[in-house]
């Protein structure tokens, strides 16, 4: 069994928020949800200032509170290591989201279908769009994973339910990259299996020296990050996305 | 048959006109509550004003979960009294018993149905919190100890505890003499019934006794044991449930004696010793309570991590300060008001006898800012800039306070009317430091540095709320026109 982990180089992003996108278009997350968040940072004084970036997945945790919490089991940790939500069980209490340390629980607080930027099925919108709906179903995402074969991939499903990155289950199951990864243009993220000494994630961790965040809290993220320092109260948000439901 | 049916003690049966209008009240405004729910239920919550935590800035529990945690702590009341009575011998306190018993029913099926809103699939809440349960969740405590064992245990202990009642009036011909036939269910107060009722209403007490600190430790779990949330994790978030559960219970219960001893005509039995008893119950949990208060702020400041600091910071001289002092401010006037009747009596002598009229006056004026104020905080209502509404929240702040200096005086010679003033003001610091532990926790404690969020709760969340008081008292109103709400006197009986 994989052991499957992300590396995320801080040296090498840019702040280009390619992932974010890549997420969106991969999940089908709605509006304002971001399973991939990426922190864009300021330090220091005027002119002494240092800019900096932190991409914030899932950090599918070993440890994870939000599975410890979650009264029914719709959120759990699988054998391999992934964080996974399974929405057809999630009855909506939002307990995880409140255990969660990292804030990357997302609810769907109206029908998906209303909530893609755009009602697509409201009167002026069809008047322009002439009735055409994007692709907004990704057919991957409707199958069951894992040896639980429960449905736990992508988001946007169901009104009331809890969703977060699922490391792109989709496609870790069929040896692909996570969106966010494979569409990084500075090849900041990376992700693979610890457990073979000759994956990316493993020669990273090896070479350089890493931190998780929130480390002290006992998590246990598998979420690494190389190339820089967690946030710290000097860390101020510039550019936060203010998009609420 | 009418003639016999009034004959029936406390009014049981009896609906005046003015009952009959308050019923009709009530029920527009549960429906109006079902309404509220009714736009929740078919958009989602997305006409709360709940929102994700991080990068939406919000709050994902608030108003439902707040009330939630008001209702089990208010349930504290009932299995409180039973133990008191049949584990201490405090017979004097018997006449609340009952009232007390019906309070933890009422509250614990309101606490059930405030949960149910806060959830996005609340049909299969239903069926997958059995279906699914895992009892390393803090929440199994919640639907076990607290929903389902708790409250069926109050419901037995209410059971057997009115079965000596029910016999003795199911004796009187009546509308209602089958149902309480059902209830006696063959008991016919022989010596030896009697006797073994006893036993078991005892033993019965001393196993709710542990159920009693567990139900409601088990509910500051849901928010102590989560490491990632400031101002949440604290090893003395279950202690402080329990204290403050007693705090609203026992205040609430001092509430309804009151009203119970003004409009019943067996007033005499609700005897001021009752007050006096309950109140300084009332002053001990309160004054338990303001120390752990101070014991937690104080850790938290001095030595917590910043984020801790930031949460403190924000309960103190932030964002929600108005309603920790307001908390804090009720809690210490309710003290004041309970410490009255320790006054040595040379100086209650001199303390002159007021009417309470003017005080009233005052208290209804302060009312009108407060709730202006309020609407426009909920930004149901903008009449006025900010620094208007400033000046009339320290208006009605103002009059407030001199409504309670006015009142004092009264108080002080009224046992009655202290005990249910200082109820009032405890509960109503509760619902606030419900709110307070609920809400800042998640607006201000996130641990990564995401921009701080904010929570104003919106029409469908105030709607809910207020229905679910209205519905609680149209079940507790109803239930004691069918049921005696003190015990009926076998002398009594045979009077008739």
């Amino acid at each position: 069994m994989a052991r499957y982990a992300m590396v995320i180089d801080l040296d090498r992003c840019t702040g280009c928020r390619a992932c974010m996108q890549a997420c969106k278009v991969e999940n089908n997350t709605p509006m304002a949800n971001f399973w991939m968040y990426v922190f864009r940072f300021e330090e220091g004084e005027y002119p002494d200032t240092h800019v900096w970036f932190m991409p914030r997945p899932c950090m599918h945790c070993d440890n994870a509170p939000c599975a410890k919490v979650c009264p029914v089991g719709a959120r759990y940790k699988r054998a391999d290591g992934l964080v996974a939500t399974d929405w057809d069980r999630c009855i909506g209490c939002r307990y995880c989201e409140v255990a969660c340390p990292y804030g990357v629980n997302y609810f769907n607080w109206k029908k998906p279908s209303k909530n893609y930027y755009l009602d697509w099925q409201d009167e002026d919108v069809v008047q322009v769009t002439g009735g055409a709906v994007p692709p907004y179903r990704n057919p991957d995402l409707d199958a069951p994973y894992g040896e639980e074969r429960r449905r736990t991939a992508g988001g946007g499903r169901l009104k009331g339910v809890i969703e977060k990155c699922t490391f792109c289950v989709q496609r870790v199951e069929r040896g692909l990259q996570p969106a966010c990864v494979e569409n990084c243009p500075l090849f900041a993220l990376h992700f693979g299996d610890l457990d073979d000494p000759n994956s990316t994630v493993s020669q990273l961790l090896r070479r350089k020296p890493s931190f998780r965040l929130l480390e002290e809290l006992g998590t246990e993220p598998r979420v690494y990050y190389v190339g820089g320092h967690p946030p710290s109260t000097e860390s101020r948000q510039i550019e936060e996305v203010k998009a609420r439901v | 048959m009418a003639a016999r049916v009034e004959q029936l003690p406390y009014g049981i049966g009896r609906f005046s006109i003015r009952l009959y209008l308050l019923l009709a009240a009530l029920l527009v405004i549960v429906g109006w509550g079902i309404f509220a729910y009714s736009r929740q239920f078919v958009e989602g919550l997305v006409v709360t004003g709940l929102r994700d935590i991080g990068t939406m800035g919000g709050a994902t529990w608030g108003l439902y979960i707040s009330f939630d945690v008001y209702f089990v702590g208010v349930s504290f009341a009932g299995i409180t009294m039973a133990a008191l009575i049949r584990l201490f011998h405090l017979e004097h306190l018997r006449p609340v018993s009952r009232m007390a018993e019906a309070l933890t029913v009422v509250a614990l099926i309101l606490a059930a149905f405030s949960v149910l809103p806060d959830l996005g699939q609340p049909l299969r809440g239903i069926v997958n919190l059995f279906r699914y349960a895992r009892p390393q969740s803090p929440f199994f405590g919640t639907f076990t100890l607290v929903i389902s064992g708790y409250l069926f245990a109050s419901l037995v202990y209410l059971y057997l505890d009115g079965r000596r009642d029910a016999a003795l009036l199911a004796q009187q011909p009546g509308p209602l003499r089958g149902f309480y036939r059902l209830w006696a269910a063959g008991y016919r107060d022989t010596p030896a019934e009697r006797a073994r009722h006893e036993r078991v209403s005892f033993w019965l007490a001393i196993a709710i006794v542990p159920l009693l600190v567990t139900a409601h430790s088990t509910l500051g779990f849901v928010f102590g044991i989560q490491a990632g949330r400031p101002g949440w994790f604290s090893t003395l978030q279950a202690p402080g449930f329990v204290v403050m559960a007693g705090v609203s219970g026992i205040g609430l219960l001092l509430v309804i004696a009151a009203v119970m001893r003004a409009v019943l005509a067996e007033r005499e039995q609700l005897h001021e010793g009752i007050f006096r008893w309950l109140g300084t119950l009332l002053l001990l949990l309160i004054l338990t309570y303001l120390y752990f208060m101070v014991v937690e702020l104080l850790t938290t400041t001095y030595a917590g991590h910043h984020h801790e600091v930031r949460i403190s910071l924000s309960l103190l001289t932030g964002e929600f300060a108005w309603l920790f002092w307001g908390a804090v401010a009720a809690l210490v006037l309710a003290v004041i008001v309970l410490l009255l009747p320790f006054l040595p009596p040379g100086l209650r002598a001199r303390v002159p006898a007021t009417s309470p009229r003017w005080a009233l006056v005052f208290g209804v004026a302060a009312l009108v800012p407060a709730s202006l104020v309020a609407l426009q905080g909920l930004n149901l209502l903008t009449l006025f800039s900010t620094g208007a509404q400033r000046l009339l929240a320290w208006l009605a702040v103002a009059l407030a306070l001199l409504c309670f200096l006015l009142l004092l005086p009264y108080l002080s010679r009224n046992v009655v009317a202290a005990g249910a003033t200082a109820g009032i003001l405890v509960n109503v610091a509760a619902i606030g430091k419900r709110l307070l532990i609920v809400v800042p926790s998640q607006t201000h404690g996130t641990l990564l540095p995401y921009a701080e969020g904010s929570y104003t709760p919106t029409w469908v969340e105030v709607s809910i709320v207020v229905g679910l008081f209205a519905l609680g008292a149209l079940l507790y109103i109803l239930f004691f026109k069918v049921f005696p709400v003190m015990e009926v006197h076998a002398a009594e009986e045979g009077a008739q």
